[in-house]
This record gives structure tokens, sequence and C-alpha cells, in this order.
């Protein structure tokens, strides 16, 4: 690739060339060799410049590039683990015998339990009055529709997120003393690791935790299995009984079954919770910096022509502070389609886990049928559509931002 | 206008209205009733003008200033408190019941020295300290829950933070200088390809990037966590290029003229004079990095040497503490104190760092 460039950069100095800004070390030559140390410099730039960012383009060509592309091929066929090594794949390439769009074509159609251990197909109706069982009814539904609507509820943080850190970074960019200090206490879940605060929310969130004696739930009743203590966090089926009787809905009601729905928006709550907490700091700091640019003489202005402090913030500080918050809601809602950790260690109680409907996000999906189950073409198709939905979003930003700027 | 001519028209004489800045207090209060005149008082007293008073302006910011402190410290109170929440539970004395430590709201039933638990060990106040590095890891060992030591995994963990941060940013400052400062074909076609790279979402190229680092058997001993790393990341490139595009190139130029060598440019002058960005740059991949529970999880087997600390402790929580919380909790601060102590050290740069690249990590 070197020696390529070189050669060409040496046919082209036939045409004079301008002595561009970088070479004007070659410029204090004498004008009779003056072409030459021209070219020589300009080999030596093409060069040096080649061998400086070799190792990052090897490894971004090879780590991403390459494995995106591998991910791309893999997606058509039927490649699993007991089929050898990625050589061997490659070299008797053939797509999936049902056809190449076999694993996405899956995505769309696989229903049921989504969870290894049966939950989620059927779920128990009790009557209320004896206890006993008195019919079953049928919870299945999409698989990638339960992940993704998780994913998607998820996003929910992330206008709470905005609206409370433009509210800090407001506060912080007043002129008082300590703003520093703030601006680094509020930056402290940044930095700590999500395990160590999944596991600390995991207890604080408990029935007879701190968060339910503050609020005061500890005292709260279940009436159907006499449990004590609010339940944010539970698979429990049982639980949709309780909420017939304290709804006043139908027993064989399956949103409230279904601990997907109405249970599952507890232990997403503290999900969203967690994240919005954990954001938070960066996102100030974001703010802040955004509000050191705004313009202090407009400000002055709008203030001498009689505007009062909420005029003054929709109208002088919000327009300058739109590009920071447009950039901040697409970096979050595509690092919000990539939420995993958080939800798997808040349920997970195996080594190897499959994931978790009622909680897990969409790359759960692609853990499970790729890692978990070695189907790694499987998890590259569930790993292409997570790529396309992020290329449209990216393809949309620009699209906003240059319609913006014009 | 209108509101004045309809005054006339009743044949009522308008009455001037009295301003506080130029009517007397006497002829205030005799214009509104007591109850507005007193409630405007007291507005006034918190800087909020109305009708009847005029507040100072000295006044108004500094009640708004003592508003934007309560909220500042409620805020700062939300966001330490669970910190302080850990700290305090890694010294309950769960051994004895669990119970102390879901009543936790302030502090803990402390251990207490010599005291005994259920099954009649000894413990002291760090119990929970000792039990995870000791107890815990030896029985999930035995069991073969788990391949390493405390004491391995924290170096796991110190070697996959140090050595792929410290010689990737290196790589990383390298091409940003040959981005920013050299004049080469096809470099800004190059920059763009490697900025695309950013798209690419992490998640849909894990299973390809797994199935290659078990052919290149990367896995097993922890090579995944160390070799991808030292090639740098664009991002990082990126930002330190940002920096040095307000660096002089004069000073390039300089010595250049003075016979040096691009390697010796870079070593000698962009190295230092980019060690702002650099640090600032390293000490975020260095906390990335020590916090990287996916990439361990994700890549290396449970059984084997190479697992980091927050894998570690994932392990053992999943199989031997699920039912003994306090040493729960003392790993988690012993994962979380190292980056809050280092970032209390280097705040200053990494803040001003964020505030200028605006990225956040």
């Amino acid at each position: 690739m070197e020696e390529n460039l070189n050669l060409s950069d040496e046919s082209v100095a036939d045409v004079p060339v301008e002595i561009s800004a970088d070479a004007a070390g070659a410029a204090v030559a004498a004008p009779a060799k003056k072409k030459h140390t021209v070219n020589q410099q300009k080999l030596q730039d093409n060069l040096w410049g080649w061998i400086f960012c070799l190792p990052l383009i090897i490894g971004t060509v090879w780590f991403v590039y390459y494995a995106f592309i591998l991910a791309l091929m893999l997606s058509f066929t039927a490649y699993d683990a007991s089929q050898g090594g990625l050589m061997d794949a490659i070299k008797n390439y053939t797509v999936h015998p049902e056809g190449a769009f076999y694993w996405y074509k899956q995505l769309f159609e696989t229903v049921g339990g989504s969870d290894l251990s049966g939950n989620y197909d059927f779920v128990d109706v009790t009557d209320p009055a004896t206890g006993l069982v008195i019919s079953q009814i049928d919870i299945r539904m999409n698989e990638m529709g339960r992940y993704l609507f998780n994913t998607v509820f998820y996003m929910i943080g992330i206008p709470i997120g905005m609206v409370l850190s433009v509210f800090f970074a407001v506060c912080m960019s007043r002129d008082i003393k300590g703003g520093n200090l703030f601006r680094v206490l509020y930056y402290i879940p940044c930095v700590a690791s999500s395990i160590a605060i999944v596991y600390t929310f995991k207890i604080m969130f408990r029935t007879n935790g701190v968060i339910n004696s503050v609020l005061g739930l500890t005292d709260f009743k279940y009436p159907a299995t006499g449990k004590v203590g609010f339940i944010w966090i539970s698979e429990d089926t049982t639980l949709g009984a309780n909420w017939n009787q304290l709804c006043g809905t139908s027993i064989e009601s399956g949103f409230m079954l279904d601990p997907y729905w109405c249970q599952g928006f507890f232990s997403k709550a503290v999900i969203i919770i967690m994240s919005v907490w954990k954001g938070l700091g960066g996102t100030i700091i974001l703010y802040v910096a955004g509000l050191s640019g705004v313009n202090a003489a407009t400000k002055e202005a709008a203030q001498i022509d009689g505007a009062n402090g909420w005029q003054i913030f929709w109208k002088v500080t919000m327009p300058d502070l739109y590009p920071v918050i447009f950039y901040n809601i697409v970096t979050s809602v595509i690092g919000g389609l990539q939420i995993y950790a958080e939800p798997e260690l808040l349920m997970s109680e195996s080594t190897a886990s499959t994931g978790f409907p009622m909680v897990s996000g969409y790359v759960a999906l692609i853990y499970r049928y790729g890692i978990v189950e070695q189907t790694f073409s499987r998890g590259a198709a569930y790993g292409m559509f997570l790529a396309i939905i992020i290329f449209i979003l990216t393809l949309f930003q620009f699209w906003l931002d240059s319609r913006r700027s014009d | 206008m209108a509101e004045n001519e309809i005054l006339e028209n009743k044949g009522t004489p308008a009455k001037e209205v009295p301003l506080p800045g130029s009517a007397t207090p006497a002829e205030l209060r005799a214009y509104y009733s007591p109850l507005r005149y007193g409630l405007g008082a007291v507005l006034a007293f918190f800087g909020i003008s109305s009708k009847t008073h005029r507040a100072s302006k000295k006044r108004a910011k500094l009640v708004a200033d003592i508003v934007t402190y309560i909220i500042l410290l409620f805020g700062a109170f939300v966001m330490v408190y669970p910190f302080w929440w850990m700290i305090a539970g890694s010294f309950a004395a769960t051994a004895v019941k669990n119970d102390f430590i879901y009543d936790l709201v302030w502090w803990p039933e402390f251990s207490v020295l010599n005291q005994k638990d259920l099954n009649g060990n000894v413990y002291g106040f760090f119990y929970n300290y000792q039990f995870f590095l000791g107890g815990a890891f030896d029985t999930a060992i035995s069991m073969g829950y788990l391949g390493v030591t405390f004491w391995r995994a924290l170096l796991n963990n110190l070697l996959y933070s140090i050595v792929p941060v410290v010689i990737g940013v290196i790589t990383s400052a390298s091409a940003a200088f040959s981005f920013a400062k050299i004049q080469w074909i096809g470099r800004d076609v190059v920059f763009m390809i490697l900025l695309a790279a950013v798209m690419v979402p992490g998640p849909s190229i894990m299973i390809t990037q797994f199935v290659m680092y078990s052919d290149m058997h990367w896995q097993e001993n922890g090579l995944v966590l160390l070799i991808p790393g030292m090639f740098g990341s664009i991002m990082t490139a990126f930002f330190i290029r940002q920096f040095l595009f307000g660096l002089p190139t004069s000073i390039i130029e300089a010595a250049k003229i003075d016979g040096a060598g691009y390697f010796r440019i870079f070593c000698q002058f962009i190295l230092p004079l980019a060690m702002p960005a650099i640090m600032a740059q390293g000490l975020l991949s260095f906390m990335g990095c020590w916090n990287n529970y996916m990439g361990s999880y994700i890549m290396i087997p449970y059984n084997s040497p190479a697992i980091n600390l927050p894998h570690a402790m994932y392990l053992l929580n999943v199989n031997i503490l699920k039912s003994n919380l306090g040493p729960n909790i003392a790993a988690s601060v012993l994962c979380v104190l190292p980056v809050i102590i280092l970032f209390g050290c280097f705040q200053k740069l990494i803040i001003g760092s964020l505030m200028l690249t605006g990225s956040k990590e």
C-alpha cells in the first residue's frame, strides 16, 4: 500500500507542484534543487503519514470492518459451532438451505416463551375464592417484539434525563461558589462500575429495602397472596392475580397476569431510574459546556429590553443549547438500543444467562442465539438487524443536521 | 389607552397608581389593602418585586443563590447517597442476619469484634471483606465455579486496563498527529473511512468477533482484552486530532528545518504538547476498561484464569453469595473505589476534557 502510493506520488511529481505550507523547509533550498527536494519532502510526508496511522488502520479494518463484513456474510448461512472455524465457513460458503434470509424471517416469526424454562408461554388463572387453577391463558407473543419493546421502553429515561440535566446545568452555570464541586459529585456515578451499581440498586429496591421504607411501601399488601411489601423486581406469575384484585379487572385479564406487562413495568422502572441516575452527570457536563458558550451580550441585551428570567431562558439560552441537546438525544437513542448489561445483571441468577423477556434488551437475543446456543449465523443476522436500525437512525441524524444548518 | 377612555367616559377621575420606585411607603400603604401590602413586603424579603415593593437586586441574587444551593445539594445527595449506602452496607453484620442490609438507611447493624455467626465462625469488623477475599473465592474455586483468586482477578483487571490503554492511546495519538499535521495523499478519505467505523454498533459484530477470537485462541488466556485495545481507537484519535489542530504548525516546521524527522517530532514535540488531551483520553479509557464487565463476560469462559474483577464478582454473586449479601456489597466497594479515587485525583483534567470535546463516556 505504501509502496504504491509513493510510486504514484513520484509519477505525479513531473507536473509542477505547488509548494505547500508544509514544504517550507524545502523552500529555503536553492532553486535548482528545489524540485527534487519538494519531491523528497512529499515522499517523506506520505511515508510517515501512513506509518503513523498504520496501527489504527489495521485495528479498525481487522476488528471492525472485517468483522462486520463477515457478520453480514454469515447471517445468510447456517453456520454454527459444529462446522469448525471461520476459515472453513468462508471456504465452503453456502447460504442457508431454507433460503438466504431464513434467520431474518425467524427474527420476525419466532413466537413463544423466549425463555428456556418455558415461562411466558401460558399463565395459570386462579379462582380468588378457592385458590384453585381454573384455566390457563396463552400469553405467547413475538419474541423480538418483547425484547424490542423493552429496549424502546427504556428510552423513556432519555427525555427525563434531558430535562433534569438541563435544569441542573442551568443551576450549576449560575455564578455561584463550588459549581465545580457539584459537577464532580454529579459525575461520580458515571465512572462507577455498572455491576456494582446494579447490585446496590437490587438490594435497595427489595421489598423491605431503603426505597420502600422512604416511599412508605413496606406495608403494601398483596390481597391474593397475602405478601407484604411492594415488589419491584420479580418474574413471579402469581403476582398477576393480586393486580387483578387491586385494579378490579377480570381474573382472566392477560395484561395483568402476564408478568411482562403489569408487574414488568415496575422492574423496567428500576432500570430507567438507574440509567437516568447513572447518566445524569455526563449530560450535565455536556450542557454546562454548551451553556458557557451562550452569548453573554445577547443575554444582557435581552435583560435591558425587559425580558424576565423565564423569557431569557426560552428565547436566548435554549436556542443556543439545541445543537447539544440534539446531539445528546441521538447518541442516547443509539446507545439505548444497545442496552444489555444492566437488565441482565439485575435479574441474572445463573452463569449462562439466556435473557429475561421481562427486562432484557434486544442485544440479549444476539447473545443468547449467538453465544449461549452457538448458532453464530443466527446471532449475526440478529446483529445485522440492529445495525440496520442504528444505521437508519444515524442517516436520519445527518439529514436533520443538514436541514438545520441550511 | 383604551382603558383610560373607558374610565373617562364613566366620569370617574382616573386614580394615579403609585409605583414603588417613586411613591412614598405611606402612599402605597394607603392605596393597597394591608393584606396586599404585607404580601408585597414578604415577597420583597424573598427578592421578588411586586406592585407594592421593589426588591433590591442584591437580595434577589442572594435568594436565588440559596435556592440554587438547596436544589444542587439535594441533587448531590441523591447522586452520592447510593455510594454511602454501599460503603455502610459493606460493614453490615449480614453474617448474622441478611435483614441488616435490607433495613439499612443511614448506617447498619455493624459487624462487631468477636461475634459469632450461625455456623459458629468468629468474625470482626471487616468480616464482609475478609469473607469475600478469602472464603468466597476459595469455595467458588473448589466447587469449580471460578478459576481465579481475588488477587489474580485484580492483577488481570490492572493488566487489561493499563497495557492496552497506554499503548492504545499512543497509537491513537500517532494517528491523530498524522491526520492533523502531515499532508499525505488520501488522508481525509482514510480518516472518513475510519470514522465511519463508529457507526458499526458493537453488539452487531459481537458474534463474529467471538468466533474470530476463539479461532485465534485468544479467549482462555485473556489476549482478547489486551490485543485489540493496543491498536488504538478512532474516537480517541478523533479527540486528540481536534486538540492538535489547536497547536501551531510552525513548531513542526521549525523542527523540520532543524533536521528533525517525523518520528522525533512526534516523540519530542507532539507527545509532550498534547499530553493534557492524551492523559484525559487515557484516563477515560482506563476507567472504561476497569469496568469492562461485558468484554470479559462475553469473550472469556467463566472457568478461565483470565477473567477480570467485575466478571469474577458476577460469578461469585450468582453462585456463592446469592444469600450472603454483605460480601457482595464489599465486592462492589472494592470494584468502585479505585476508579472513584482516580477520578477524584484527576477530576479537573477529566471534566475539562469532557467539556472541551463534548463526549461522554
